[in-house]
């Protein structure tokens, strides 16, 4: 039998249904004039998991799994990592710090700009954004290591 | 009638305060933005500008949110008919004659068809909603829990039976925003849900974190910035108004399109993405001239132009009216208004006359600042499309991060939304509908609720869903739902779902 994609996405699910109903044991179900805090989540694992299997009962009309595009993973890899780690910066280094290092890595590593553009936009537009949320709309954004 | 004029009054005198008509613009001018780039959706910019709004009142939120969306649907077809991208889903109809007419030379008459039939539908639908909303929350003053329950069951069924990517994939999607929708504090007895210690998990997933994961940061990393493309040439002032004909070919389509466009609106579901397909299949059907379909005809871009503006106000009827979010859009929308403790449905007219009346008087203000913005300075929001990608979509993660991070000061939150993008990706990798998840996060509480207090209410018996009439008509609709959705699944049948999904994928030509 040749793997499709829904093959894949119907056991990921099923698997995700059965890891959440393993960590719903200490819900209360309750009863039905009483129902406790476990029975809409079981209700729900159970129709999920119903669904995801009725998927992969349809999967040999989905496409094969190595027709899924995968080109623009690098990119999106690329984008994430660097995100992920303003995100882990923002609160010890800041708002300006942060933020300016994540434009600047994204235009400058990432989408290979001239280092002078890159340096420009990052500063710029950190600054614009500083103004306009932190100044104008007085929104409290961390100050990490400023503060 | 009287009495509807007199709140009309009273929503005109809120709407023309210039805080509101600043708040109006505003919304108006992100919106034609919104639907002018190309990878940000009504969704995403929503989503990603509702924390601003903490710190306005409910009135100057909520007009200013819904301005980006029924301006998104304006902007979204100046893409269309300049580069043939679709800037936001419901274009997508738009891009075939829409650009056939650009190549011809008439650009500027395809613009301002599009910028008036979208002015005109959008003022019919908000007359329509008018008249139609405060009777429909009237009787759904009728609705108590087990009512709720059966209409937030079809609710979903609507969505899933209307969605091009098929029932099992829908229900699958908005069993995973209803599981989201369970994490946090049991509200009825304490209990702490899939909250593993983590102290800020108490509360629940915020629905901010998660629509801008999976609308902003998934779209983001979908999108390779080689792909997107800026070349453009905005036509100038003096080609852009149509010809005698040209008027005269787009009247009735404006108009057919504005009913056709409101009604479908109501349907829960992708309302201003179907309309404007549906739209556009009507006019080809009864064209005299089918075969310039796809060659630049008029009613091509007029039909389903004025077909989406009129759905996304249509979208707003069963949202005011009966509490009830019918898309991801409304679904965020009545997130802000909870937000703001203003909880929308049947009491809405009544407690919140200002905000009700002063919201829709806003829309026909806010219709005729789109027509303004759109014609004259559709020069300047074509300059903005030469922003290269590169440099854009850094700025929509820097917004993603301050919106999602300014909603609870809270890094969490900032963490969901990395994690929920991901999520977005892997999802359009595997051919799934995040909307659906959006909608079942949002519903989860007022479902489990509902469901819960009919069943204490009826002492443990199911049998409450099927002995009240109104729970039973809605039940039986869900089940008609779900045999025609059975039916076609046996008969295979290729039916305009099939064919939606198709042209959303990015086969316009895959119309007939």
């Amino acid at each position: 039998m040749q793997m499709r994609r829904d093959h894949v996405a119907g056991a990921v699910m099923l698997l995700a249904g059965a890891l959440v109903l393993a960590a719903s044991t200490d819900l209360p179900f309750g009863t039905l004039a009483s129902p406790g805090a476990g029975l809409l989540p079981t209700v729900v694992i159970v129709v999920m998991m119903a669904f995801a299997v009725l998927l992969m009962l349809g999967a040999g009309a989905s496409p094969r799994l190595g027709a899924i595009d995968w080109a623009d993973a690098g990119h999106a890899l690329r984008v994430l990592g660097v995100t992920a780690a303003a995100v882990a910066l923002y609160i010890p280094l800041g708002f300006v710090a942060s933020i300016s290092l994540l434009l600047f890595v994204v235009t400058f590593v990432v989408e290979r700009k001239p280092l002078l553009s890159a340096l420009a936009f990052s500063g710029g537009a950190t600054l614009l954004a500083y103004l306009v949320f932190g100044t104008l709309l007085n929104a409290p954004l961390p100050r990490g290591v400023w503060h | 009638m009287e009495a509807t004029l007199d709140s009309l009054a009273l929503g005109f005198s809120v709407a023309f305060r210039p805080d509101v008509l600043f708040y109006a613009f505003l919304g108006c001018l992100v919106g034609t933005l919104v639907g002018v780039l190309p990878g940000i959706g009504p969704l995403a910019g929503i989503s990603i500008l509702l924390p601003v709004t903490f710190g306005l009142d409910a009135t100057k939120a909520i007009v200013m949110l819904a301005g980006i969306y029924y301006g998104s649907q304006y902007g979204g077809s100046t893409t269309s008919i300049l580069m043939r991208i679709p800037g936001e889903a419901s274009s997508v109809m738009t891009c075939v004659d829409g650009y056939a007419m650009a190549k011809r030379g008439r650009a500027g008459a395809a613009l301002t068809i599009a910028a008036v039939g979208s002015f005109f539908a959008g003022t019919m639908g908000v007359v329509l909603l008018t008249v139609v909303a405060p009777p429909i929350a009237k009787f759904a003053l009728a609705f108590g829990p087990p009512e709720y329950t059966a209409l937030l069951v079809l609710g979903l069924l609507f969505l899933a039976y209307m969605s091009s990517t098929g029932l099992p994939r829908t229900l699958l999607m908005a069993a995973v925003g209803l599981l989201l929708g369970c994490i946090g504090i049991d509200v009825m007895t304490g209990h702490f849900r899939y909250s593993f210690d983590i102290k800020e998990l108490g509360d629940g997933i915020g629905i901010v974190p998660v629509a801008v994961g999976l609308f902003g940061l998934g779209e983001i990393l979908s999108t390779p910035s080689k792909t997107v493309t800026e070349k453009v040439v905005p036509p100038r002032l003096a080609e852009l108004l149509p010809n005698r004909t040209e008027w005269r070919q787009s009247a009735m389509p404006i108009a057919r399109g504005s009913v056709l466009g409101f009604l479908v609106g109501i349907v829960p579901g992708s309302a201003h993405i179907i309309a404007s397909f549906l739209s556009y299949a009507v006019e080809k059907r009864i064209s005299k001239t089918p075969e310039e379909f796809g060659k630049g005809a008029v009613a091509g871009v007029a039909g389903p132009e004025s077909a989406n503006n009129s759905a996304s106000t249509g979208a707003f009827v069963p949202m005011l009216a009966l509490g009830l979010p019918t898309g991801p859009v409304t679904a965020v929308l009545m997130a802000a208004l909870l937000i703001h403790g203003v909880p929308p449905g049947p009491m809405l007219v009544n407690e919140h006359p200002q905000v009700f009346w002063g919201f829709i008087a806003s829309m026909y203000v806010g219709n005729l600042m789109l027509l303004a913005l759109n014609l004259p300075l559709v020069g300047v929001f074509v300059t903005v499309l030469r922003i290269p990608y590169a440099y854009l979509y850094p700025l929509i993660i820097m917004f993603c991060i301050i919106g999602v991070y300014e909603v609870n000061h809270s890094i969490v939150d900032v963490w969901i939304m990395l994690i929920m993008g991901v999520v977005g990706y892997l999802l359009r990798k595997f051919d799934f509908d995040p909307a659906p998840l959006v909608l079942g996060l949002v519903i989860a509480p007022i479902f489990e609720l509902s469901l819960r207090q009919s069943l204490i209410m009826s002492n443990g018996n199911w049998l409450i869903f099927v002995e009240r009439p109104i729970a039973q008509a809605l039940l039986v609709i869900c089940v008609l739902l779900l045999g025609l959705s059975a039916l076609s699944l046996l008969l295979k049948r290729r039916d305009w779902r099939a064919k939606l999904a198709q042209a959303e994928a990015g086969d316009v030509t895959a119309r007939d």
